[in-house]
C-alpha cells in the first residue's frame, strides 16, 4: 500500500533536468519538506532546486535515499560536544570520497537544501582534511594562495603563539 | 583586487565580533543565494567584497579562483562551521596562518575561549591583547574567560591585563582567591555581554565589584558568589533589581545576606530556575515563602544549613479556599540540617511540590514516620531521597516508601537506627536502585545484604535482569559478615563503591589490601577502622574472595579424597590445588608477601565462618580449620536465609569464579603488602569500635553526605 512517504516527487535541477524521487527521501531536505507542506501535497509540477546542478542533485538524492529512515536528530545532537567530534560512519566516508569540486558542491547544496545531517558530514570531512596539518600543507591540500606578507604572517604567528600547546 | 588591499585592522574587527547577525557582507552579485545567506558575524571582518566585484572582470576572476581552488566557493559561515569542528587550538592556529580569508574566519573561534591554564599562554594572550598595533581586535573576540585552573596563583596583576575584554560572556574565576575588586571591578565595568559570573571563593570581593555588575551586566543570567563573605544585601539587592534575566543564583555561605536581599530576589527575579542559599544562617522562613510563591519556574532550591527555617516557610504559602498554590516546576529541594523543620512542613512541601524528584532531609532530626508517609505521595516522581540522621523514622514508613516510590535510584538512611532488615529487604526490590546508604543502621544483618544482592525477587528469581546497584554504604553495620558481602559482590557486577568502615569482619590485613587509602586528615583511630573499597578495589576484593572460596573448596575436596588430612599439610595441599585451577596467585599470596618476622596470613578452609568471633585474631579460623573443612564448599552460603537461593554451586570454582572475568589480574593485585605491611597478622582487628564515636562526623562526611554534589549531577 502506498503511503504518503512513497508519493512521487519531481525535482528540477538548476540545469533543468527533472529527477524523480519519493517524498520521504526528498523530505530529508527541510527546504523541500517546507515547500511540500506549503503546497499541501507534492503536486504535479516539479520543485525547482535552483542552485543545484543535476550531477550534484543526483549525488545528494543518493545520500538522502540511504539515510531516509534515519531517526530525527535529538536535541543532544546539537550540543557542542557532539558537534566537535569528527567521526564519520563508513558509508558516509565512502560517499564523501569525491573530488574537491564535488565535495564543496555537496556542502553548498546541503546548506541550500537545508539537510543538516549531510552538511554535518561534509563539514566533518573537510575538518578531517585540515587536522594535524601545517599551514603550508593546508594551502597545498586546498590549493590556496598565501596572501600574507612574511611580516604579517610572522606577526599573526607571534600574537597567537599561545595556541600552539595542546 | 581585494587581495592587494591592506587588511582592515581593529576598527573593523570590533564591530564584527558580536554574536548577533550582521549582514554586512558585501553583495557579490555573481554569487548564488548561498552567499546571500552569508551573514555570519565573522564574514564582515575586513571582508573586501567591494562593489567592483560586480563587474564582469571580477566575476571571471572569482570563477577562475574557484576553479583553481574549489574551497573558495564556501561562504564564510560554512568555513566557520568547518573550523568549529577542530578541537585542537593548534589546528585552528594553522588555519589562521593559511590566508587572510581563513584568518578572518578562524580567529574568532580561536579566541572564543583563550587557553588560560599555563602561564606562558596567559602571558602571550595578555601581550597580544594589550598590543597597540595588533592584527585583530583580539580583546573583543574573547567570549569565555576561565582562570580556575591556576586558581589561587592568579593575581590582580594577571587579570588586569584582560580588562579590555568587554565582550566576555562567561567569566569563571572559581577559587582565584587572591583576586580583589582592584582587578575585577574594571573588568566587569562596561561589560554588557556578561551572562555568567562565577567568583566562588573570592572572599576579598566586596560590594564595589558587585554594584558594578548590577550597573553594567544587565544580561546576567547566572551568578555564583559562593563564599564571598564580604558581600552584603546592598549589592545583591541591586543585582536582583537591575539584572532581570537571572536564572541561576548561588549565594552559598555569603554569611552577611539576610531576608532583605532574598526578598528582593523574590520580587524581581521571576525567571529564576535555581537558587542555592547554603549556610545562610540569617535567613528566616518568610524569605523562602516569598521565593517559592513568586518564582514559579523554580526548579531547584537548596537551603542546606539555613538553620532558622521552620515549618512556616511552607505552611505560610498562601492558599485561597479550595485552591492551593502549586509549584509544579520544583524538582530538587535540599533542606539538609534545617533542624527546625517538622512533619507539618514536610507535609505541606509534598502537597505543594508534587513533582519533586530529589528531596534531601538529612539531619532534619525532628521528622517522623508522618513525614515519610507524606513523601510516599510523590510516587514515581521521587528518584532521590536523603533521610540520614532522621533517627525517629521506622520500618513502618520506609517500607511504605519502598512500595510507593519504586523509581528511587538513591536512598540514604544513615543513622536511622530504628530501621531493620525489614526496611532494607523492601528497598532492595527497587528496580532502579543504584546507591543505598545504610551507615550506622547497626541492627541490619546479612539478610539485608542477601536481599540487596538479589534485587527484586519473584518466586525466588531475580526479575529485573542484572543488578544496577553501584554504591553501597555499610559502615558501622557491625553485624555484617564476609558471607553476605561476598554474595553481594558476585551478584552486583556494577558495584564501584562499598564502604565497610568499622565492620569487624573486614578489618583484616588481607582484605584491607584492596581498600582505598584513608583520607589524609584521618587520625590513627580513624585509619584503623577505615575500610572503603572503590573503583578497581571492588573487583579485586571480589576476585580475592572468589579465589579463597575456590581454594577452600579445592582443599576440602582434596581432604575428602584423602580422608581427613592433617592440619599441618593443609595450606600446602590447598595451594597446589589452587595452582591447578587458577594459576599460582594464591600460592604467591600465602608465601611471598610478608616481611621477615611477620606472620604469614594463611587462609584455611572455613575461614569465612567465624561471624561470632570478629574480635579475635583470624588464626582462630586456622585452628578450627580441620573441623570446618569437612563442611566443604558450600560453607559460604550456610548462613543465608532459607528463602535465599543458593548463589554458590557446589562445584569448586563456584558461580563467582565463572561469572566474573579478570582473574588474571589477581596475582599482582594480591602482591601489594597487606595493610601497608604493618604489624602483620590480625593486629588491626582489635582496635574495635573505639574509634567509631570519634569518627562520627568525619566519617559521615565521607559516607553520608560527601556525595552530595555528585548526586545532584545525577538527575538531569
Amino acid at each position: 500500500m502506498a503511503t504518503e512517504g512513497d508519493q512521487l516527487v519531481k525535482l528540477e535541477s538548476s540545469d533543468h533536468v527533472i529527477i524523480d524521487t519519493d517524498r520521504k527521501t526528498a523530505e530529508r531536505s527541510m527546504l523541500i519538506k517546507n515547500m511540500i507542506e506549503d503546497l499541501g501535497s507534492p503536486g504535479e509540477e516539479p520543485i525547482p532546486i535552483m542552485n543545484v546542478s543535476e550531477t550534484v542533485l543526483r549525488k545528494v538524492i543518493d545520500w538522502c535515499t540511504h539515510h531516509k529512515n534515519d531517526p530525527p536528530p535529538s536535541a543532544e545532537d546539537d550540543a557542542d560536544s557532539r558537534k566537535k567530534t569528527t567521526d564519520i560512519e563508513d558509508w558516509d566516508q565512502k560517499f564523501m570520497q569525491v573530488d574537491q569540486e564535488m565535495l564543496f558542491e555537496i556542502i553548498l547544496a546541503a546548506n541550500y537544501m537545508d539537510i543538516k545531517a549531510l552538511l554535518d558530514v561534509g563539514c566533518k570531512t573537510v575538518a578531517n582534511m585540515i587536522k594535524g596539518k601545517s599551514p603550508e600543507e593546508i594551502r597545498k591540500t586546498f590549493n590556496i594562495q598565501n596572501d600574507f606578507t612574511p611580516e604579517e604572517e610572522d606577526q599573526i604567528r607571534r600574537e597567537n603563539e599561545w595556541a600552539e600547546d595542546r | 583586487m581585494s587581495r592587494s588591499r591592506p587588511m582592515q585592522r581593529t576598527s573593523s574587527a570590533s564591530n564584527s565580533s558580536s554574536s548577533s547577525t550582521s549582514p554586512e557582507r558585501g553583495a557579490d552579485d555573481d554569487n548564488d543565494s548561498f552567499m546571500l545567506q552569508a551573514n555570519d558575524s565573522q564574514s564582515s571582518l575586513g571582508m573586501d567584497m567591494s562593489p567592483d566585484m560586480s563587474d564582469e572582470y571580477a566575476r571571471r576572476e572569482y570563477e577562475e579562483r574557484c576553479r583553481v581552488s574549489p574551497v573558495h566557493r564556501l561562504p564564510a559561515e560554512l568555513l566557520i562551521s568547518i573550523f568549529s569542528r577542530l578541537t585542537a587550538n593548534s589546528d585552528l592556529q594553522s588555519c589562521l596562518l593559511v590566508s587572510k580569508e581563513w584568518a578572518r574566519n578562524s580567529v574568532g573561534l580561536l579566541w572564543h575561549r583563550p587557553a588560560m591554564s599555563r602561564w606562558e599562554s596567559i602571558h602571550n594572550v595578555v601581550q597580544s591583547i594589550r598590543k597597540a598595533d595588533k592584527f585583530f581586535a583580539y580583546q573583543d573576540l574573547v567570549k569565555r574567560l576561565n582562570m580556575s585552573t591556576l586558581a589561587n596563583s592568579v593575581s590582580d596583576g594577571t587579570l588586569v591585563g584582560m580588562t579590555a575584554c568587554k565582550r566576555v560572556e562567561r567569566l569563571t574565576l572559581t577559587n582565584c582567591t587572591k583576586l580583589t575588586d582592584l582587578a575585577l571591578q574594571p573588568l566587569v565595568d562596561g561589560n554588557r555581554s556578561l551572562l555568567a559570573l562565577d567568583v566562588t571563593g573570592l572572599d576579598q570581593l566586596t560590594d564595589r565589584t558587585m554594584m558594578t555588575v548590577a550597573d553594567h551586566c544587565l544580561r546576567l543570567q547566572g551568578l555564583n558568589v559562593t563564599g564571598c563573605k564580604k558581600l552584603t544585601d546592598a549589592s545583591i539587592a541591586a543585582v536582583a533589581k537591575n539584572c532581570r534575566h537571572l536564572k541561576r543564583l548561588k549565594f552559598n555561605n555569603c554569611i552577611q545576606l539576610t531576608d532583605a536581599s532574598i526578598l528582593t530576589v523574590a520580587d524581581h527575579s521571576t525567571h529564576l530556575l535555581e537558587i542555592d542559599l547554603y549556610g545562610l544562617q540569617n535567613l528566616e522562613s518568610p524569605a523562602i515563602t516569598a521565593l517559592l510563591t513568586s518564582c514559579t519556574h523554580l526548579r531547584e532550591m537548596r537551603l542546606a544549613h539555613c538553620s532558622r527555617i521552620n515549618d512556616s516557610a511552607f505552611t505560610d504559602i498562601p492558599s485561597s479556599p479550595g485552591h492551593q498554590k502549586m509549584f509544579e516546576s520544583l524538582r530538587i529541594l535540599d533542606l539538609t540540617d534545617c533542624n527546625e523543620l517538622g512533619d507539618r512542613g514536610v507535609e505541606k512541601i509534598i502537597q505543594t511540590c508534587p513533582r519533586l524528584r530529589n528531596l534531601i532531609l538529612a539531619k532534619c532530626r525532628q521528622i517522623t514516620d508522618r513525614a515519610v508517609f507524606a513523601i510516599t505521595k510523590l510516587g514515581k516522581n521521587l528518584h532521590y531521597i536523603h533521610l540520614g540522621h532522621c533517627a525517629r523514622i521506622t520500618d513502618l514508613s520506609v517500607e511504605a516508601l519502598a512500595k510507593a516510590c519504586n523509581r528511587i535510584r538513591y536512598i540514604d538512611l544513615a543513622c536511622c537506627v530504628n530501621l531493620t532488615d525489614n526496611s532494607v529487604t523492601k528497598l532492595a526490590g527497587l528496580p532502579k536502585l543504584k546507591r543505598i546508604g545504610l551507615v550506622k543502621c547497626s541492627t541490619i544483618t546479612d539478610r539485608s545484604i542477601y536481599a540487596l544482592a538479589m534485587g527484586e525477587v519473584k518466586n525466588g528469581r531475580r526479575i529485573n535482569g542484572v543488578s544496577v546497584l553501584e554504591r553501597v554504604h555499610l559502615s558501622y553495620c557491625t553485624l555484617l559478615t564476609l558471607d553476605g558481602i561476598h554474595v553481594l559482590l558476585n551478584n552486583c557486577p556494577k558495584l564501584t563503591h562499598l564502604s565497610l568502615t568499622g565492620v569487624q569482619a573486614f578489618l583484616r590485613d588481607e582484605l584491607l589490601a584492596f581498600c582505598r587509602e584513608a583520607p589524609p586528615e584521618f587520625n590513627d583511630h580513624q585509619r584503623d577502622v577505615f575500610c572503603v573499597f572503590s573503583g578497581t578495589g571492588v573487583g579485586r576484593l571480589r576476585e580475592f574472595l572468589n579465589q579463597q572460596k575456590a581454594h577452600a573448596a579445592a582443599a576440602a575436596a582434596e581432604r575428602e579424597a584423602e580422608g581427613e588430612g592433617s592440619l599441618g599439610g593443609n595450606s600446602e595441599t590447598g595451594s597446589e590445588m589452587g595452582d591447578a585451577e587458577d594459576g599460582d596467585a594464591v600460592h604467591v599470596n600465602v608465601h611471598g608477601n610478608h616481611a621477615a618476622g611477620a606472620t604469614p596470613v594463611v587462609f584455611a578452609p572455613g575461614w569465612q565462618h567465624h561471624g561470632g568471633h570478629h574480635g579475635h585474631q583470624h588464626h582462630n579460623s586456622f585452628d578450627n580449620a580441620a573441623g570446618a573443612a569437612v563442611a566443604g564448599s558450600s560453607v559460604l552460603s550456610q548462613s543465608a536465609p532459607a528463602s535465599t537461593p543458593m548463589f554458590w554451586s557446589n562445584a569448586p570454582a563456584g558461580l563467582g569464579l565463572a561469572g566474573f572475568a579478570g582473574l588474571a589480574g589477581f596475582g599482582s593485585a594480591a602482591g601489594s603488602p597487606a595493610g601497608g605491611g604493618g604489624g602483620g597478622g590480625g593486629a588491626q582487628q582489635v582496635t574495635g569500635m573505639m574509634g567509631a564515636a570519634v569518627l562520627d562526623d568525619v566519617d559521615e562526611g565521607d559516607e553520608a553526605f560527601g556525595e552530595g554534589s555528585e548526586i545532584m549531577g545525577d538527575g538531569d
